[in-house]
């Protein structure tokens, strides 16, 4: 039998071993010309921002899941009733689950400063908090129109695919207002997004008001009478409904005006007033 | 070049910063020294802008800090290694730094190689990065924009012995070229071993301030000889108070070179001679610290 010898020298490193630093701490070099005297431009911070909603995990599943959602729905629409549907039909299935979830990235677009910390970084380089504000705020509702733009594309496949595959009579009618109003559905639930999450600063506060909220609202609503008057006005269910009919009354868009400036506005002023305020920790 | 004037910050009734002035020079590494609690933080998160002030002021480079155009390329922070998104690569933290400040996306390849990390890890989230590799990213992020001013809390924290050492070649040549450093830790040997000033706070205030040698020196001499009995004498016929220390040698409340005048008048052989070292200052650092836990139990 030969003995085996091990060299005292020859450890393995585990392959999980973290890198360890440099053994010689090299200066690092210079960024040549002058140091800037003029701010971070508001596009730039805009582009941050807007990528800042889409590298995360959170913020990529999130998008995954609302694509996921609108192809189950299409498909739904498409087999059933031979897929006889008109095309503002279709439009419906594509934008109902943009509306549903993009206001949580504006929700997560601003919390996540504060739940993962990463304000200190953010209003490190921008300390001038308002334009940090707007650009989430911007970046957000440009995620919106691209999706909007995206579920109008969308719903035009499906329903031409209808026509050709499934042999319906096409219904590419669509009354300027409701298009309108589909449109202002996903970008006023993303603007009420940010602004919850300015407002509250904390994910699961912010999604469970913005969520919980709207449906306390019309079950309270049913049950007491002067709640009931106050939802015509406060209800923004309710109030953008003549939208998607396709007429309003000159008090239907005062109903609307006044929930919008309840929901929307409202809390995006005083978040971005308590924003620019809040002590970052 | 960091000025801060008179600065107080009150949370209720709590104090956390109390009148507090200094100036962090350039050219040098400051220390800013004191248990946890003691408004280090605080004090940095003011300097940055991220926390008003009660009273005071901070200026860094002149401004304060909100007037800084494009400030990560005039001050690198790092205030807390932790707060980085869990679910972000490490190069996407540093790609997203670099954007902002318009550094063009070659700076985070220097940067990643500059603090030791692999390809690898940088891909990784930082979710999965141990408290090293996170201090690590942070001090990459700091120096990403070429500032001329780097605020660091606890940045040796997580570090290794050889870390430490790292870090202060690396700050030791970031000042030579004219750099600001100020650095924050609560572990008075890391400070120790890395600063050149010292600044040393405790319940809001500063205690001690002054360059290493300044603070390092008045602790005394400790020396050992080859008959203890003979120098105590001798040094008590000088009327220098001496005394022996538990472990052996005589601790002397005088500089080494008149303990070794006495001693060569008396034809006393040595066999030790030196200063107290870091005595003074970790006495005073002790009772600092041992305030703070008697407070911590008290509430």
């Amino acid at each position: 039998m030969t003995a085996t010898t091990t060299s005292p020298v020859a450890a393995q490193v585990s392959p999980t071993a973290e890198s360890a630093l440099p053994t010689v701490a090299k200066v690092p070099s210079r960024i040549a010309g002058p140091r800037p005297t003029t701010g971070v431009p508001f596009t730039r911070l805009i582009h941050v921002e807007l990528r800042k909603m889409l590298d995360t995990r959170a913020g990529r599943w999130l998008l995954i899941g609302i694509g996921a959602i609108i192809a189950v729905a299409l498909t739904i629409m498409f087999f059933n009733e031979g897929g006889e549907h008109a095309f503002g039909e279709y439009l419906q299935a594509t934008t109902m689950p943009m509306a549903l979830i993009l206001p949580v990235v504006g929700i997560l677009a601003v919390t996540a400063e504060w739940s993962q910390r990463t304000g200190l970084v953010t209003f490190g380089l921008e300390p001038r908090r308002i334009r940090v504000a707007w650009a989430k705020t911007l970046a957000a509702l440009s995620v919106g129109v691209c999706a909007f733009a995206l579920s109008l594309v969308l719903a035009g496949i499906a329903h031409q695919s209808a026509i050709t595959f499934r042999g319906i009579t096409g219904d590419w009618s669509i009354d300027a207002l409701a298009l309108l109003g589909a449109g202002g559905y996903v970008l006023l639930g993303i603007a009420q997004g940010v602004g919850f999450g300015m407002l509250f600063k904390n994910t699961p506060a912010a999604v469970v008001v913005y969520f919980v909220l709207p449906t306390a609202w019309s079950i309270l609503a049913s049950m007491v009478s002067w709640l009931r008057d106050a939802a015509t006005w406060l209800d923004m269910n309710q109030t953008m409904q003549p939208l998607f009919e396709g007429s309003l009354t000159g008090e239907q868009w005062a109903h609307l005006g006044t929930s919008v400036a309840v929901w929307v506005i409202a809390p995006l002023a005083v978040g971005i007033w308590r924003l620019t305020r809040a002590e970052v920790k | 070049m960091i000025t801060v004037e008179r600065l107080t910050k009150r949370y209720g009734p709590f104090t956390a910063v109390d009148d507090v002035s200094f100036e962090v020079k350039p050219g040098l590494v400051t220390g800013f020294l004191g248990p946890n609690g003691a408004g280090k933080t605080t004090a940095m998160r003011v300097m940055a802008g991220l926390t008003p002030a009660s009273a005071g002021r901070a200026t860094v480079l002149g401004k304060p800090y909100a007037a800084l155009p494009n400030p990560g390329r005039h001050v690198g922070l790092l205030l807390d290694a932790s707060a980085q998104h869990a679910g972000r690569t490490g190069r996407e933290v540093l790609t997203l730094g670099a954007l902002l400040m318009g550094v063009g996306k070659h700076r985070v390849d220097e940067m990643v190689e500059l603090v030791g990390l692999t390809e690898k890890e940088a891909n990784r989230r930082v979710r999965n990065y141990s408290l090293g590799m996170r201090q690590r990213l942070g001090i990459a992020h700091a120096l990403l924009g070429d500032p001329e001013v780097l605020i660091l809390d606890e940045p040796a924290n997580g570090l290794d012995p050889a870390g430490i050492r790292w870090m202060r070649d690396l700050l030791r040549g970031y000042a030579n070229e004219g750099g600001t450093v100020l650095l924050s830790s609560h572990l008075l040997n890391e400070i120790e071993r890395v600063a050149d000033e010292i600044i040393v706070i405790g319940h809001g205030r500063i205690v001690a301030e002054g360059t290493k040698d300044e603070l390092l020196a008045g602790a005394g001499t400790y020396t050992r000889s080859t008959d203890d009995d003979a120098l105590l004498a001798a040094l008590a016929a000088e009327s220098v108070v001496a005394h022996r220390t538990p472990t052996g040698g005589l601790q002397v409340d005088a500089e080494p070179i008149a303990v070794g005048r006495v001693a060569a008048a008396h034809q006393i052989v040595l066999t030790e001679l030196r200063g107290g070292g870091s005595r003074g200052l970790e006495e005073m650092f002790l009772d600092l610290t041992a305030d703070a836990a008697r407070e911590e139990v008290a509430a």
